[in-house]
């Protein structure tokens, strides 16, 4: 199953509001769900769930194999802990990462850590993949304020 | 969100290069859906390129790193009245990052979009248009 693919992120921690979580997933017939919870004034779960196209899919893994975050491991990156965790999972090419670490604050959080290059790679692809799914997401569901 | 990985690759006798620490720190959060359903907007539909919630949202590729959000309204206005244009950047060098999602109000002008500009230039690249969400149905 050489052309398997799934990609899976979650980036949350527990706290006062809850068990707040951002967290998307694809597979590779093209389904895409989204989630987003949190409690603070009592707010709960906002899920949504879309296909996407095989051209959106094709980009996807673009995206992933131009970070070359397959070629890194997370042996040396800092664990989950109290301040939030974040989770990748990606199958793509024959490979199966599941990588975790805590929450990354900025670049000098990733700069002054045991392993700066590799932890560089994957703070940028989540960013880069975050802007992927929320704007997949918005252009999908999200109904555009009245322009006066 | 799905567990069941695991189970079709040792079903199927695979053995993919695994790597990472979540393979082995099974997190207790697991159930943090609490039986939430995910929201689809139209879960019985049939087959094919799906509405958005307020029109047709077609999905281009291969866009050239300089390009502005102007070049691809110019090149797309003639099919139809653009509503949405997003084009995200790469968050490390700034350049654009090569896709971009436009939307029409009318599934005629978004189609004609997609004939008419499908591998044409822009910007000196040969750009790629397809739909960008369609109906579900199990790809095979």
């Amino acid at each position: 199953m050489a052309d398997d693919f799934y990609l899976r992120y979650y980036v949350g921690h527990k706290g006062k509001f809850g068990h707040e979580f951002l967290e998307f997933e694809f597979n590779k017939d093209g389904r895409l769900r989204y989630a987003n919870n949190s409690n603070y004034k009592n707010d709960e779960i906002i899920t949504r769930e879309v296909y996407v196209s095989q051209s959106v899919i094709a980009e996807l893994k673009r995206i992933v194999e131009d970070s070359e975050i397959l070629r890194e491991d997370d042996n040396n990156w800092p664990a989950p802990d109290r301040v939030g965790r974040q989770e990748l999972e990606i199958v793509l090419g024959g490979q199966h990462i599941s990588f975790t670490c805590t929450k990354l604050g900025s670049v000098l959080q990733v700069q002054n850590s045991k392993d700066p290059d590799g932890l560089r790679i994957f703070y940028y692809l989540v960013q880069n993949l975050k802007c992927f799914v929320f704007s997949l997401i918005s252009a999908h569901f999200k109904i555009q304020p009245i322009q006066k | 969100m799905a567990d069941d990985m695991d189970h079709d690759d040792r079903a199927q006798g695979v053995d993919k290069r695994r790597k990472g620490r979540g393979h082995r720190d099974t997190t207790e959060w697991a159930d943090r859906y609490g039986g939430a359903r995910f929201k689809e907007l139209d879960p019985n539909a049939k087959p094919g390129p799906t509405a958005s919630v307020e029109g047709w949202v077609i999905f281009i590729t291969n866009v050239n790193e300089e390009a502005q959000e102007e070049d691809i309204h110019e090149a797309f206005a003639e099919f139809g009245d653009v509503k949405n244009i997003y084009m995200n950047l790469d968050r490390q060098t700034g350049f654009v990052k090569g896709y971009a999602l436009v939307e029409y109000k009318v599934y005629k002008e978004a189609q004609a979009a997609i004939n008419e500009m499908n591998g044409k230039m822009l910007l000196e690249q040969t750009i790629q248009v397809d739909w960008a969400f369609r109906k579900p149905q199990r790809r095979r």
